[in-house]
């Protein structure tokens, strides 16, 4: 019965163009399976933990099978501190507001760079590159942001200078280059449409996918965000999930580098940090929203795949 | 064209995470130069400032001014309330309207570098000898405002009482030369600004097994096996009698004490003081040496070992980021027998009520004051402020004014704490844990009500057990790490790697110590020792002249 499967299935793999091996195919699935388990595995060992009693913790420390369960962390995350749902709801809000934003500026941006018969391209091209190459070191920045453009403890610190990304700039200017036939906009105009018509019901509707992907690595990378937080935002009602993640992390760190300077307070200070399941349920509360863009983004980005190569 | 267009970016992509890579230690250093030509440039406009206030006769607090506070290790989520009622009053009393920034100990530390050197509309910086913010650094390069000048002496003018309420060790101690002649650059906090390093002992059990607090007393570190070895075997496998803070216990036993500049993830950096009298020059006399070559820490190590190996330590103490929690959590359930601890008055009555069990106290040496106790909190003008004399006047009615400080500190009656036992303080912890300063990050606390248990009488035994510490002889040293940079990091990355496991006995010094030595010595260390006995030599000399 058993070669009887494997003989049926070696001749529907013959059967196949650009087939591989079994042997080689068996290998590789061994590989990539075990490459997913290195994935997925310490997030299940931070989900089982933020599950796990604190005695648990204590007693045998981190533990796929802790001694006890409980859902403490999750009720005092969502009961005790109405903190968290102000973080969540900044979370969003940046995330949302700040990926709109950065992906029409993207779009705006590198589609002049795309039109071969925009003048100042080569400057404008390389005008963006540069920043890549070079940036103005942290406190001139700080300093810019903070004093001359009022980016200070506000909505608007957080999400404004991530706006604009030069990388993702290049990256949507070559997709352009690769899946928009200029001849497209040579038609629209002839027909009579306009530059923001041609951009945004003609080219646009083309290059979904390629936005898709900016916007999902946009999305990330605000969701992501603390570093901004940490450097601009004095209100606790300002921080977003990450940072207050973040902040008791720092905590953890500042405590075990300077456990000698403080002596008695540290008894003190250990007990204000969160619990470790807090903490680890804290993450799982960060990692969960974010999760549910990629299957949202990813239809847009198999496609996006396919729109690039040669089809015949 | 499509491939070239791709290994350009692809090209770009790898460089720009090699740059931003090496990058990042190249911002701090950024920092810190921004930071020295930038007060270069204040320091002469303050002094400008300063003539024309030294011929105003009468303090004018006619203009309303805001403040902006920095402050240092608060858990402060909503201050409103507090701050709303605060401002009423100075208002009233100041014409002054307080904005505090509320830093973390995590965050603390990075922000305040770049608030000063991104040059930040702060008033008064919260700094001391081992935050980011070094006291003595920051004062050289200028970014804290003299407060004592000769010419316009600041404090004499706005701040006469929070000064004369402050015992000499802790004036003496922060006279420190900076980039406007010796003298005082931050005013200096009342709290407990002595060391003591005490064995932490549970008598509850120690009676249990027989034992009395003399049994402790009158032995040290390497006759406690007898006692640990019943223990032990009364209370079971998973029971560890010996608490230990790895890198405290080193000092204890060995009577060394930490060299304030040294780095702060590994001390390196040891200098002995005399166990009997603190004041006088120790054995070595006043020398500094490399902690962990000397024949004391070979013999401490090996008698670790001993214990580790025997089960008296909890090979959780080894390991950096669980040590806290697991200690913590030993001592708070009474899972121990002898533990160190760096003290504060009254802490074995607050910890016996915590923990359940009767805790005592035996202290290795007589409490004594160094640079790092002496310096440890303190709030400084800083040079960039527009309204120096207010920011001194307030900081003077905060030191005064218990009413003020204890509405800061500890939050409105009735909302944050309520008065129990005639006096003491009773926090009602919901809303306590919504607004928590650190106590001691704020300044003077003689002034605060007691808290609860402590005693109504807490504060005059405290101020007398404080005014009874003496300074050890290198007391206002400081290391300057700034010419051995290098060396101190590559060392910070060797000490992490050993010195923890060592001091818990956790890995054997028989194979591991010379090893560690050696690694020491290729990355440096000799050269930062020198380096630290140079500069201490020339306090020395300062000092005695």
């Amino acid at each position: 019965m058993k070669s009887d499967t494997v003989k049926f299935v070696l001749a529907k793999r013959k059967s196949r163009m650009n087939s591989i091996g079994l042997p080689a195919e068996v290998v590789i699935n061994i590989i990539l399976g075990l490459f997913c388990l290195l994935c997925v595995v310490p997030f299940i060992f931070v989900v089982i933990i933020s599950f796990s009693a604190e005695d648990s913790i204590r007693e045998i420390g981190y533990s796929f099978r802790p001694i006890k369960w409980s859902l403490e962390a999750y009720k005092f995350a969502f009961t005790s501190n109405k903190g968290i749902w102000r973080s969540y709801f900044n979370s969003f809000f940046i995330t949302i507001l700040g990926t709109a934003l950065s992906v029409l500026i993207c779009v705006l941006y590198s589609y002049p760079l795309f039109r071969k018969d925009f003048k100042y391209r080569k400057f404008f091209t390389f005008f963006c590159f540069f920043t890549m190459l070079f940036g103005g070191g942290l406190v001139p920045t700080y300093y810019v942001s903070k004093n001359i453009l009022g980016l200070n403890d506000n909505y608007a610190a957080l999400i404004v200078p991530a706006l604009f990304n030069p990388f993702n700039i290049i990256v949507m200017r070559t997709f352009f280059q690769s899946s928009v036939p200029t001849e497209l906009i040579e038609a629209a105009a002839i027909d009579g449409s306009g530059e923001y018509n041609t951009l945004f019901k003609i080219i646009v509707p083309i290059a979904k996918p390629g936005i898709a992907t900016i916007a999902l690595l946009n999305a990330l990378a605000y969701w992501n965000e603390w570093y901004l937080a940490m450097l601009y935002i004095r209100t606790e009602e300002l921080y977003p999930l990450q940072y207050l993640l973040m902040r008791s992390q720092q905590n953890i760190d500042f405590l075990t580098r300077n456990a000698t300077m403080l002596g008695s307070e540290i008894a003190k200070i250990v007990n204000d940090l969160p619990q470790q399941n807090l903490r680890m349920a804290l993450a799982v509360l960060i990692v969960v929203p974010i999760a549910f863009a990629y299957p949202f983004f990813q239809r847009f980005i198999i496609s996006g795949l396919t729109v690039g190569s040669v089809k015949g | 064209m499509k491939k070239k267009v791709l290994s350009i970016v692809l090209t770009i992509m790898t460089l720009t995470v090699l740059l931003t890579g090496c990058g990042k230690t190249k911002d701090k250093e950024t920092t810190d130069t921004k930071t020295s030509s930038n007060n270069v440039t204040d320091t002469p406009s303050t002094d400008g400032k300063d003539p024309a206030q030294t011929e105003e006769a009468n303090i004018d607090i006619s203009e309303p001014v805001t403040l902006t506070w920095f402050l240092n290790g608060n858990s402060v989520s909503d201050d409103k309330a507090v701050l709303e009622k605060a401002n009423e009053y100075l208002k009233e009393k100041l014409n002054v309207t307080l904005k505090p920034i509320w830093g973390t100990w995590g965050n603390f530390e990075d922000n305040v570098v770049l608030s000063i050197s991104g040059g930040d509309d702060v008033d008064i910086y919260f700094t001391s000898s081992w935050t980011q913010n070094e006291y003595n650094k920051y004062a050289k390069d200028g970014a804290w405002l003299r407060l004592d000048r000769e010419d316009n002496n600041l404090i004499e003018k706005y701040a006469p009482d929070a000064w004369n309420m402050l015992p000499d060790i802790l004036k003496n101690s922060a006279k420190v030369p900076g980039s406007d002649g010796e003298g005082v650059y931050a005013l200096p906090g009342f709290k407990d600004y002595a060391t003591q390093n005490c064995w932490d002992v549970n008598v509850t059990l120690l009676e249990k097994y027989g034992y009395t607090i003399d049994d402790i007393r009158n032995t040290d570190y390497y006759g406690f096996e007898e006692i640990l070895k019943k223990v032990k075997e009364g209370e079971g496998k998973d029971f560890y009698p010996l608490l230990v803070e790895g890198m405290v216990l080193e000092r204890m036993v060995n009577n060394s004490i930490m060299v304030t500049g040294d780095s702060q993830a590994c001390n390196m950096l040891s200098y002995y003081i005399n166990p009997t009298d603190v004041s006088k020059e120790g054995s070595y006399g006043n020398k500094i040496f490399g902690k962990f070559e000397t024949p004391e820490y070979k013999k401490f190590v090996e008698k670790t070992r001993e214990y580790y190996l025997a089960g008296y330590i909890d090979p959780q103490m080894a390991i950096a980021d669980q040590a806290n929690d697991a200690r913590t959590a030993a001592q708070d359930a009474g899972k121990y027998l002898i533990g160190t601890q760096s003290y504060s008055l009254g802490y074995e009555t607050q910890a016996s009520a915590r923990r359940g069990i009767e805790v005592q106290m035996v202290p290795c040496t007589p409490a004594y004051v160094d640079t790092t106790a002496s310096q440890g909190a303190m709030m400084a003008i800083s040079a960039t402020s527009k309204n120096p004399e207010r920011a001194l006047m307030f900081l003077n009615l905060l030191n005064t004014d218990p009413e003020l400080m204890t509405l800061l500190n500890f939050g409105i009656e009735g909302t944050h704490y309520e008065v129990v036992n005639g006096g003491e303080v009773k926090f009602i912890t919901e809303a306590r844990g919504t607004y928590q300063p650190w106590t001691n990050g704020m300044g003077n606390v003689t002034i605060l009500p007691p808290q609860e248990g402590q005693g109504l009488n807490f504060y005059d035994t405290f101020k007398e057990y404080y005014a009874s510490a003496t300074a050890i002889p290198i007391n206002g040293f400081v290391f300057d790490q700034s010419n051995v940079e290098t060396e101190m990091a590559a060392l910070a990355n060797v000490g992490g790697e050993y010195a923890l496991a060592l001091n818990t006995g956790a890995i054997d010094p028989a194979t591991k110590l010379p090893e560690f030595i050696q690694k020491l010595k290729d990355n440096g260390i000799d050269k930062v020792v020198d380096e630290a006995s140079t500069q201490l030599e020339k306090f020395l000399e300062e000092k005695n002249k």
